[in-house]
């Protein structure tokens, strides 16, 4: 994971050259919903629906920063495994036009399908032996949601996004999203499928600006 | 007579009458009672049977609905656990929603449709559509694949909310034939795996299951009627529509999900039956409809009537003649009673004039005694005053006083006599009342022996006496010597010359008996000498005026004593009379 975590740094970095010189920094807090029930696993993240609202269990939030950038000519793939019959990671945000792999790590069969208006896809039964991996790209931004035809409780997110800047908060909320451009923007962060929360923030190079959503 | 006889005819016909009225009433009340009774139960028993054989037929449909319903319902909550089906629905991909169904329901729709008796178990449907969550029909993206409906039916299916349970509903489709058919439709919820709520319905039309008309002996015709509507295909189509306004007023006045009335259908009379089949649903209320002629039960109360009417007849008939039977035993004895009581009534009328008459005549005889006596003493004193008086002068030959000396007598007797008739005729008007005195018994017979010698025409007769001095007995004195003066003048004038005139009297506290015996001829036995104006049978000399006996006799009974022949035989005749004592007189003496 760390290894995959320095690519997709470096790979950030490669491809916006311009991210080096000015570096702003947004760094606070976001108040996640009470989690009801305690995890079963500290690890193990789900994805919960309750009235028809999609969150991750335990809380997570996305915060990233909403704007028009360029889009880069490749982007790096992502993956969402499935291991022990569930997604890993539970939720992912991408950026648009990212390619998404789905490796099978269980010995049994998936078939991993999103009715999403986002992203429709169907990738058939595979077993892990499966090769290519089946992928599919994300172009339109939005929320897809991750299913097993053969697992119905197995859910997944990917939260696919126009912009490049983008972190998620550890489970107490709290986030830091460093390298960003100067300017005004919109920052927000994703709470569940149905709570997007908004700040405006003036970014300054070399600046750390401290946003809490309350 | 004549008019009592018809009275007492008619009055035995009016008990006939009455009789023979109150067994034909009773007969008559028996009859239409039976009537009403048979009436009563060939009708219960027919809407009973019929009403049996209709819950069996509808239990029976409505095991094979629930076999389809449960079979359904399985189907829904595999249905509903399909991550596809979720996923149409919770990502907001309806479009989806049949095509991911399509596979899973494809038995539903595929084959053809299957024979009836197969129809519970094969779950062929005609059509299926989704519901979203506010119940509206979801639109199929392609009809043909789920059944295809017109727009009028197919809004038919939405229901006000999503139903928890299975809802089961009758829709009317409208067919290019014109007729209608009319579906079942089940509604099976959908529940979200995840959070437990009714995420959408599904709702599944089938062919309805028809009542078989298995039974032959009961011409069952069934149909449904939903939506306000009749269906009823075995019907013509101007029978169901008077037939619909009628359900529709008795599924509406009443609250009962079940029921039956008599219709009338093509002029015959018809039970019908209805059920709701689809108590407590979100779609509108269907009933089940089954109608049997009751032209059965109907014939089986014509012959059934007809037989209690026979029967009524013939207990009249049997009434009539056992009114006229018991009216005759019971007339008899009336008659028979009515003749006795009016013969007894003539008898005693008879018997009570007889008696009036006697005693008018012996009233009558009494007083003409009386009278005759009084009015014949006067002449006789007159007649012996003239006696007397020419007896008195002189100058006559002595013949002539001596033929007047004799008629004189003949004055004195003829006095006696009146006297004793006077006498008698008091006794017999009972009129005489004896004045109770000590009379001194033995001085009276002393007395009147005495008198009896110093008679002048006395035969030589030789007396003896046997009675102590002073013998009182208690009564009149002139009665007492009276009868005592009876019987010694007897005693003297049948005796014979040389004879014998006994006499004697005994006493105690009590009575005192006088005994008076003589000699001479005897009175033949059976000979009633006590008759009134007895004469012996037998020629004699002695004459007397045949009352003294009776008189003597009637004194010694009105003196509470009486007087008795003790024996005439042997040249001997003996009286007694028996007197009451006088009180303490004789036993002082």
């Amino acid at each position: 994971m760390r290894v995959r975590g320095l690519l997709w740094f470096n790979a950030v970095f490669s491809i916006m050259p311009v991210a080096l010189l000015a570096s702003a920094v947004v760094e606070g807090r976001v108040e996640l919903p009470k989690s009801h029930t305690a995890p079963i696993q500290a690890k193990r993240y789900e994805i919960v629906t309750k009235g028809g609202v999609l969150s991750t269990q335990p809380p997570l939030a996305v915060v990233y920063l909403d704007g028009a950038f360029p889009k880069p000519a490749s982007l790096p793939a992502k993956e969402v495994a499935q291991k022990d019959l569930t997604f890993v990671p539970v939720l992912l945000p991408v950026r648009a036009g990212t390619k998404v792999e789905f490796p099978n790590l269980d010995d049994t069969y998936h078939n991993i399908f999103s009715y999403s208006p986002v992203k429709r896809f169907d990738l058939g039964r595979y077993r892990r032996e499966e090769r290519p991996i089946p992928a599919q790209v994300f172009d339109k931004p939005g929320l897809v949601t991750l299913r097993c035809d053969i697992h119905e409780h197995m859910r997944g997110l990917i939260l696919v996004l126009n912009t490049p800047y983008f972190v998620m908060t550890d489970t107490d909320g709290h986030f830091r999203l460093s390298g960003l451009p100067a300017g005004h923007y919109t920052l927000k962060t994703w709470i569940d499928s149905r709570t997007t929360r908004e700040k405006p923030v003036e970014l300054k190079n070399g600046q750390t600006l401290h946003v809490d959503f309350p | 007579m004549r008019s009592a006889v018809q009275a007492r005819d008619e009055g035995v016909a009016s008990f006939r009458t009455r009789l023979f009225t109150a067994i034909m009433v009773i007969v008559a009340t028996l009859t239409a009672l039976g009537f009403y009774l048979a009436q009563r139960k060939v009708t219960a028993d027919a809407e009973r049977n019929l009403q049996e054989n209709f819950q069996a037929e509808l239990s029976l449909l409505h095991k094979l609905e629930e076999l389809r319903h449960a079979a359904l319902a399985d189907r829904c909550d595999v249905l509903a656990a399909k991550p596809r089906i979720h996923a149409a629905m919770e990502d907001n991909a309806i479009d989806l929603l049949y095509p991911s169904a399509k596979d899973e329901l494809r038995d539903l729709m595929e084959g053809d449709e299957p024979p009836p008796e197969q129809a519970a178990q094969s779950l062929h449907a005609k059509f299926y559509r989704f519901l979203d969550s506010t119940g509206v029909v979801i639109k199929p993206p392609n009809p043909y694949d789920v059944g295809e409906l017109d727009a009028k039916t197919e809004a038919q299916l939405a229901l006000s909310r999503l139903p928890d349970t299975q809802q089961i509903g009758y829709i009317r489709e409208n067919t290019e034939t014109g007729g209608g058919t009319i579906d079942e439709v089940i509604a099976v919820p959908i529940f979200s795996s995840y959070t437990g709520d009714v995420i959408s319905a599904l709702v599944i039309g089938f062919k309805p299951l028809e009542l078989e008309e298995k039974n032959a002996e009961v011409e069952m015709r069934s149909g449904v009627w939903a939506n306000g509507q009749l269906h009823l295909p075995s019907l013509p189509k101007s029978a169901q529509a008077s037939l619909n306004e009628k359900i529709a007023s008795a599924v509406a006045s009443s609250d009962r999900e079940q029921d039956n009335f008599r219709v009338n259908v093509d002029g015959t009379p018809q039970l019908l039956f209805y059920k709701r089949l689809n108590p407590g649903s979100l779609f509108p209320a269907a009933y089940e409809i089954s109608i049997y002629p009751l032209a059965h039960s109907m014939a089986q109360l014509h012959r059934l009537r007809w037989q209690i009417g026979g029967a009524g007849a013939l207990l009249l008939l049997g009434g009539f003649v056992a009114s006229h039977v018991v009216a005759l035993r019971f007339s008899a004895p009336v008659k028979k009673l009515a003749l006795d009581s009016e013969e007894n009534r003539a008898q005693r009328k008879r018997a009570e004039a007889a008696l009036v008459s006697t005693t008018q005549e012996l009233e009558r005889s009494a007083r003409y005694s009386a009278d005759a006596s009084h009015q014949l003493k006067s002449p006789v004193t007159v007649l012996r005053a003239g006696l007397e008086t020419l007896l008195t002068r002189e100058g006559f030959k002595p013949e002539v006083y001596e033929e007047l000396s004799a008629l004189l007598h003949q004055t004195h007797r003829l006095t006696g006599v009146i006297d004793d008739l006077l006498l008698l005729s008091r006794v017999d008007a009972g009129h005489l009342q004896i004045a109770s005195t000590p009379v001194n018994l033995s001085q009276l017979v002393d007395e009147w022996l005495d008198d009896l010698s110093a008679l002048p025409d006395s035969p030589d007769v030789k007396i003896e006496k046997e009675f102590a001095a002073d013998l009182f007995v208690a009564g009149e004195k002139r009665y007492t010597s009276l009868i005592v003066q009876n019987l010694l003048e007897n005693a003297r004038k049948y005796n014979r010359p040389g004879g014998l005139i006994k006499v004697s009297v005994h006493g105690n506290a009590r009575n005192v008996v006088l005994n008076i015996g003589n000699t001479g001829r005897t009175i033949p036995p059976g000979e009633n000498i006590f008759e009134r104006f007895h004469h012996r049978s037998t020629p004699s000399t002695a004459s007397g005026h045949g009352i003294g006996l009776n008189l003597a006799r009637e004194l010694a009974r009105l003196h509470a004593g009486d007087l008795c022949l003790v024996r005439s035989e042997n040249d001997w005749t003996e009286f007694e009379v028996r007197f009451p004592a006088a009180d303490g007189v004789n036993a002082a003496a």
